[in-house]
């Protein structure tokens, strides 16, 4: 017998202090691999509620459930599974389009007590029913090279900036249908959007009349809320796009630019024929004052429903600030005048360069008419309050913009600096570049706090406009050649109260100063009621800035009601439209009310 | 791999060639010719490996497509047999004299394309889907969604539209 072998079976026990290459299943959990589509995780911060999931679950494993937590531009609703039907394909984390939906590698899932319903336990909403794999950081995510949907946008061709700081020209040109259809077809209609649209548009249904190319109905699901579509297609606030899906991870449908080309893709000697409906004649007389977006858009839904409609302008065409704010190369008249003239159609009286409270009173309309529309709209100039502001060639930007509408342009130099930050600065900064001049716009605070529209600011620099920020207006002088000092502290932005806006506060001693030949001073606008004397306001109360109102619009006095900018506060055109339907409805209930 | 097929093609019936890659091509063969066609190449030309056996279904066209894919460990080349079935009759010969484990795949596709392999042994034994009524589950004309409402109806849906619900919540007046 040789040594080794007796020697050998002690050889083997060397391997009893070696890591085992069996595993223990009994004690120690096996983690799923790094890929692994294990249990989902929604992330409920970032997951808005949209249903893409649910929408391309081939199993109806998902249901859209309401959760008490939600935030803006979020239905409210969050994904809950049925593990019973569930087949793991990870579809809904591939579509999700904020990203918020992925998997974990967990596997296994113990519930105690089997007395319970076998669907209670395995049904359950991730990131609201706590989980232990909650926290797991391994498991399915979509991959980045494999995308389900389109993220870019259609790009909107735009004239050349040469071009356009010397003309008037529209600049933003339109999709063609190829491109329009292309652009709908990115839509996942999930309709997020409808509940920020102030009107409420049924932006997902006009969107897939598009994709469907059916252009009629398209139209007519535009005018069930909207009667001036081809002017909310080029300069609306487009809140809808803000709240899109499609931003979270790429970019917004241009829901905006496919409402312009419905509009525009229909002529409009066929509106008529197309939008047409019964109308029921009522009895009953409505006067609107102001013919801005507000008073158009009630006076569209009145007639509809058969009243006799009379509206009251004090300038020589009806739009209001759409006509006499908006610079012609975002909004031109034509296509204006396109939305307007159909809403006339219908047997709109118009009293053009009619004042209310000058050219008629307000006692008398009040008397003549079954119930009064006020929509006069923000139209004096908020002043600078500062030294110099009467000085000649100081100018405001909301008059400014309507003398070059009536064709009237002033004298404004080679140097135009342009005081304010919001839509109304921007046009005005831009029809000054237009006219030649070289443009300095001042803000008090700082770029991202500009009210104004990311666009208009983007374009302004594009076309050669200076921005100065946090510069806090001091006074105006006259030069010695007769041209004009603006004088100007730098400011800080201090946080002075908790969740509110940073403030900009003057720096001490700070002193800065330009010298051009035209001031526009755009800060701002409001209103006066100087206008409403007679004895029929004595009912009418007002508030600390306007008449006070329900959300209808409806005063104290009940058959008067008020809508857009002096109402609503947002202050831009969809927000009007979206007050002239919902008192046009309260004026119907109204009127129907008096009859019986 | 084209001379290959030159040379099959003396003997059977054989359409689209398909070269994929150097050391990997498909070929189309008569149902009938199929089983001499394996066991001439697996006999014969040393494609002594099953690979796999896999089906495609073509809904449009109203076929299934069998792919028996072969490996020669000498020329380290594999050779994809595809053959058309009815989809309206899916009946295919059993290789499983050929390759033992060919039992298996024939199972699985019984199981998943109700593809029927007369004389294989256990092919009509559930393979995953033990206690399943329904169709095959991978027919594309199997509607998933539709088949879960039905046979799922005992579970109550509970869902709802995201903007329908927003206006009920957020303007119900409007």
């Amino acid at each position: 017998m040789k040594l080794k072998d007796i020697l050998s079976p002690f050889y083997v026990w060397k391997r009893a202090f070696e890591k085992p290459y069996s595993i223990n299943t009994l004690t120690e959990l096996r983690p799923g691999s790094p890929t692994y589509r294990g249990f989902h995780k929604n992330d409920v911060s970032k997951c808005i509620g949209c249903g893409s999931c649910a929408e391309i679950c081939q199993n109806i494993t998902i249901d859209m459930v309401p959760v008490s937590e939600t935030k803006d531009g979020d239905s409210g609703l969050r994904p809950r599974f049925d593990y019973g039907l569930c087949c793991w394909c990870a579809l809904c984390v591939d579509i999700c389009p904020t990203g918020s939906l992925t998997m974990s590698n967990a596997y296994t899932w113990v519930e105690e007590g089997l007395d319970k319903d076998v669907r209670e336990t395995y049904c359950f909403t991730p990131g609201v029913d706590e989980k232990h794999w909650e926290n797991e950081e391994l498991g399915y995510h979509r991959p980045d090279e494999y995308e389900l949907l389109h993220l870019n946008r259609l790009p909107m061709p735009h004239l050349p900036t040469e071009e356009r700081i010397t003309s008037f020209i529209e600049m933003v040109k339109g999709y063609s249908r190829e491109q329009a259809v292309k652009e709908a077809d990115r839509c996942i209609q999930c309709g997020i959007c409808t509940a920020t649209c102030p009107a409420h548009m049924n932006i997902p249904a006009y969107i897939k009349a598009i994709r469907e190319d059916n252009i009629e109905e398209g139209l007519r699901i535009m005018y069930e809320t909207n009667p001036l579509p081809g002017v909310c297609g080029r300069v609306c606030t487009r809140r809808c796009e803000d709240v899109c899906a499609l931003s979270h991870r790429g970019e917004a449908i241009s829901i905006r630019w496919l409402k312009r080309y419905l509009s525009d893709s229909v002529e409009g000697e066929k509106y008529n024929q197309i939008l047409a409906s019964e109308i029921k004649p009522q009895n009953k007389t409505v006067a609107i004052i102001g013919a801005g977006p507000g008073g158009l858009s009630a006076a569209y839904y009145l007639l509809k429903m058969g009243y006799s409609v009379e509206i009251f302008e004090q300038n020589k065409a009806a739009g209001g600030m759409l006509r006499y704010g908006i610079p012609e190369y975002r909004l031109p008249y034509d296509a204006m005048d396109k939305d307007i003239n159909y809403i006339v159609s219908l047997g709109a009286k118009l009293h053009y360069n009619t004042k209310v409270g000058k050219d008629i009173s307000f006692d008398e309309l009040h008397a003549r008419f079954d119930s009064v529309f006020i929509s006069t709209g923000l139209f004096e100039a908020s002043k600078l309050a500062i030294e110099g502001e009467t000085l000649p060639g100081v100018l405001y930007g909301l008059n400014f913009l309507e003398d070059v509408t009536h064709g009237k342009i002033p004298e404004l130099g080679k140097k135009v600096l342009v005081i304010g930050g919001g839509n109304v600065a921007m046009d005005a900064a831009r029809t000054a570049r237009r006219l030649g001049a070289d443009v300095v716009v001042i803000y008090r605070r700082r770029e991202i706090d500009m009210p104004a529209d990311h666009e208009e600011i983007e374009e302004g620099y594009e076309e050669n406009i200076e921005f100065h920020f946090q510069a806090i207006p001091m006074k105006i002088e006259q030069t010695a050649d007769n041209r004009l000092e603006f004088i100007w502290g730098n400011a800080e932005m201090k946080q002075l109260e908790e969740g509110k806006r940073p403030v900009p506060v003057m720096i001490e001693g700070s002193r800065e100063s330009i010298i051009a030949d035209t001031i526009i001073s755009a800060v701002g606008q409001s209103t006066n009621y100087h206008w409403m004397e007679g004895e029929a306001i004595a009912n009418i109360k007002f508030g600390k800035w306007t008449i006070e109102a329900d959300r209808w619009g409806k005063s104290s006095d009940p058959k008067v009601f008020v809508g857009g900018d002096i109402f609503n506060r947002v202050a831009d055109a969809i927000s009007a439209i979206a007050d002239g339907h919902r008192s046009a409805r309260a004026i119907d209930s109204f009127l129907q009310s008096q009859t019986e | 791999m084209k001379q290959l097929d030159t040379e099959l093609s003396k003997q059977f019936t054989l359409s689209d060639y398909v070269e994929q890659r150097p050391e990997l091509a498909f070929v189309t063969v008569e149902k009938q010719q199929l089983v001499p066609l394996l066991t001439y190449l697996r006999d014969t030309k040393k494609y002594t490996h099953l690979v796999t056996l896999t089906a495609v279904d073509w809904l449009e066209v109203n076929q299934f497509q069998l792919t028996y894919l072969l490996h020669n460990y000498e020329t380290h080349t594999d050779i994809g047999i595809r053959v058309k079935l009815d989809r309206d009759n899916p009946v295919m010969e059993t290789i499983h004299h050929l390759w033992e484990q060919a039992r298996v795949y024939q199972r699985e596709l019984h199981e998943m394309f109700g593809i029927d392999f007369p004389g294989s042994p256990g092919v009509e034994e559930p393979m995953i889907l033990e206690g399943w009524q329904g169709p095959p589950v991978m027919r594309r004309d199997f509607d998933t969604a539709k088949y879960s409402l039905e046979t799922y109806d005992h579970r109550k849906r509970d869902t709802r539209e995201p903007e329908i619900y927003m206006k009920e919540k957020l303007y119900p007046e409007d």
